[in-house]
């Protein structure tokens, strides 16, 4: 296969020739609003209709088409090369939004820029509508309160005990006393399916890895937050652990209607608890839809991508 | 041509940024010791890591130093008929530079590259993302804590490292040498009350002889973190921030000790 047949970039425009010809004297305009042109070709390909909508329609008829949770709009960045190019997506309350695309296209960059742990050169991130990229520090870090951030390694404090890892953000953001704390913790760790009796006293090094994941979404959800951010939860896991971890994600939509962003290369996840998939393909959302479209487009990335994993 | 003075250009850049970055650093942990809020628990925990757990090496050192100071003096001032000033030269060698030096030196190599080794695995595995989406200011919660205790703890470690290195050089004199104990302790008053007082009070070669581990404090810890937090490149990066961290602030103390003793000798006299 020839890269030009892998190049996302190569569906054909579903608009009219004039409006083509705009875009070309419009120059740089122009490049800003490709992926979004090919996310909507990819879309005509598919249904006439838009599913997603409706399911939103359906399930949360209240929060249909208000203010989404988190919004990437137009957003570029780069360090000293481009890292993220015109990204543009969406999460409405209670989604979970799963970021998929090969290694080294930005999929974690953009989790940093929901927590405003990065600043997009151009274009806005917003939560509930308020842009949070022109924050001060303290402001970012209050901010951050509201998101709770699972990753990659687990990132457990290695000097702390299980119990005051999962207590550290009800320490440092709340007043609750010691009392109040510990009967969170055990509540938080019961929801990831852990013993609080048998885990509570012990090292993050005395775990497994599945176990440290689960304390570290106990620790993630200590403080109640509305968006729960996953960096890769499943990497590194066996097949059991990583479908308990996708249950849990799952449970948390489910029962606290939280709005997820999940950062994965685990397709079979992908497909089980995402309302939306977001494809990243070098520095660019090539593809932001419902599972059943993904699977449905015949655009040549998408099924190389999804035959390859 | 042009392209190796781009490339001296980018370079010094990078070297001025590096120096803007440590001491913005320095600057943001010293202003956060007095902003809420206080991380108590962490300060007493790095006051026992870098003072408490340097007593043995420090003693040490400082012990050995002393004799060895009073052992190699003595075959010089004995050409002289010198060796009853023994006391006045190992108290003045002690106060001065080798103690405030040595503690330095000593720090910088265990405290400083655990400092660098524990805050760059922090880095590596995410902890200090973690600590930033969990609403932390990593500076504050790290930086602050390790700054403060080194500037408290690198004094009293000196004290104590002036005393048992004037103790060790009273040991060899009395018993190599042949100066009386009594006589040996009264020289070294001496030596201390001939530099004259500040505050009256305070002898002079005191005043010196704590500035310095109080600055070579601040340089230790503010290095050490830098390149800790700073750590790029996995567990390989990890041991590189280690051994930057002792060589540059092994060699700021050194170079930092000169021109310190210039200005100081020119303020305090003597």
């Amino acid at each position: 296969m020839t890269d030009d047949a892998r190049d996302p970039t190569n569906v054909p425009p579903a608009e009219p020739d004039a409006r083509a010809g705009e875009r070309r004297q419009e120059g740089r305009r122009a490049s800003e609003r490709r992926p979004t042109t090919i996310r909507r070709a990819i879309r005509d390909e598919l249904a006439d209709d838009d599913p997603t909508d409706e399911y939103w329609a359906e399930t949360h008829p209240q929060e249909h088409r208000v203010v989404p949770v988190i919004e990437l709009d137009h957003v570029y960045l780069a360090f000293d090369r481009p890292i993220l190019e015109d990204v543009s997506l969406d999460a409405r309350k209670g989604e979970t939004i799963c970021l998929v695309g090969e290694s080294g296209t930005g999929k974690s960059t953009t989790l940093k820029l929901i927590l405003r742990l990065l600043v997009p050169d151009r274009g806005r991130v917003c939560i509930h509508g308020e842009d949070i990229t022109d924050l001060t520090f303290e402001e970012a870090l209050e901010a951050r309160q509201r998101m709770g951030m699972v990753f990659q390694s687990a990132a457990l404090f290695d000097s702390m005990s299980v119990y005051e890892n999962v207590a550290y953000p009800l320490r440092e953001h709340t007043d609750l006393d010691e009392d109040a704390i510990e009967a969170r913790v055990r509540e938080k760790l019961a929801f990831v399916d852990l013993d609080p009796d048998q885990v509570m006293g012990q090292l993050p090094s005395q775990l497994s890895g599945g176990m440290r994941k689960r304390v570290g979404i106990a620790r993630g959800m200590a403080n109640n937050p509305e968006i729960m951010l996953y960096d890769e939860p499943t990497s590194g896991l066996d097949p059991l652990s990583t479908g308990t971890i996708t249950r849990l994600i799952m449970k948390l939509q489910r029962e606290l209607d939280v709005t997820s962003v999940v950062v994965s290369h685990d397709i079979r996840s992908v497909f089980r608890m995402a309302t939306r998939v977001a494809v990243l393909y070098e520095r660019r959302i090539v593809f932001f839809g419902t599972p059943e479209e993904m699977a449905a487009s015949d655009n040549q990335y998408l099924r190389d991508f999804l035959g390859g994993s | 041509m042009t392209a190796l003075a781009e490339r001296l250009a980018d370079a010094s850049k990078h070297k001025l940024r590096t120096v803007q970055e440590y001491f913005s650093l320095a600057g943001k942990a010293l202003r956060f010791a007095f902003a809420r809020p206080f991380y108590a628990q962490d300060l007493v925990q790095q006051m026992d890591e870098i003072g408490v757990k340097s007593l043995g090496i420090v003693l040490l050192t400082g012990f050995f130093t002393g004799m060895v100071l009073a052992l190699q003096s003595s075959v010089q001032m004995r050409a002289f008929g010198a060796t009853m000033y023994i006391g006045r030269l190992v108290s003045a060698s002690m106060i001065r530079e080798l103690g405030p030096v040595l503690a330095g030196l000593m720090v910088a190599g265990r405290v400083g590259s655990g400092i660098a080794a524990q805050l760059g695995s922090m880095r590596v595995t995410e902890q200090i993302d973690a600590l930033n989406t969990l609403g932390t200011d990593p500076i504050k919660k790290l930086v602050t804590p390790r700054v403060l205790a080194a500037l408290v703890m690198l004094p009293i470690l000196t004290i104590i490292n002036d005393f048992v290195g004037i103790l060790g050089g009273g040991l060899i004199s009395s018993l190599l040498v042949g100066v009386p104990t009594g006589y040996y302790w009264r020289t070294v008053w001496e030596q201390i009350a001939s530099d004259g007082f500040t505050l009256r009070y305070i002898p002079t070669d005191f005043v010196q002889g704590l500035i310095k581990p109080f600055v070579f404090g601040g340089i230790i810890s503010i290095t050490a973190c830098y390149f800790g937090i700073n750590t790029t490149g996995g567990t390989e990066g990890v041991g590189q921030s280690t051994t930057r961290t002792v060589v540059l602030s092994s060699i700021l103390i050194l170079v930092v000790d000169y021109f310190l003793t210039q200005i100081l000798l020119s303020v305090l006299g003597a």
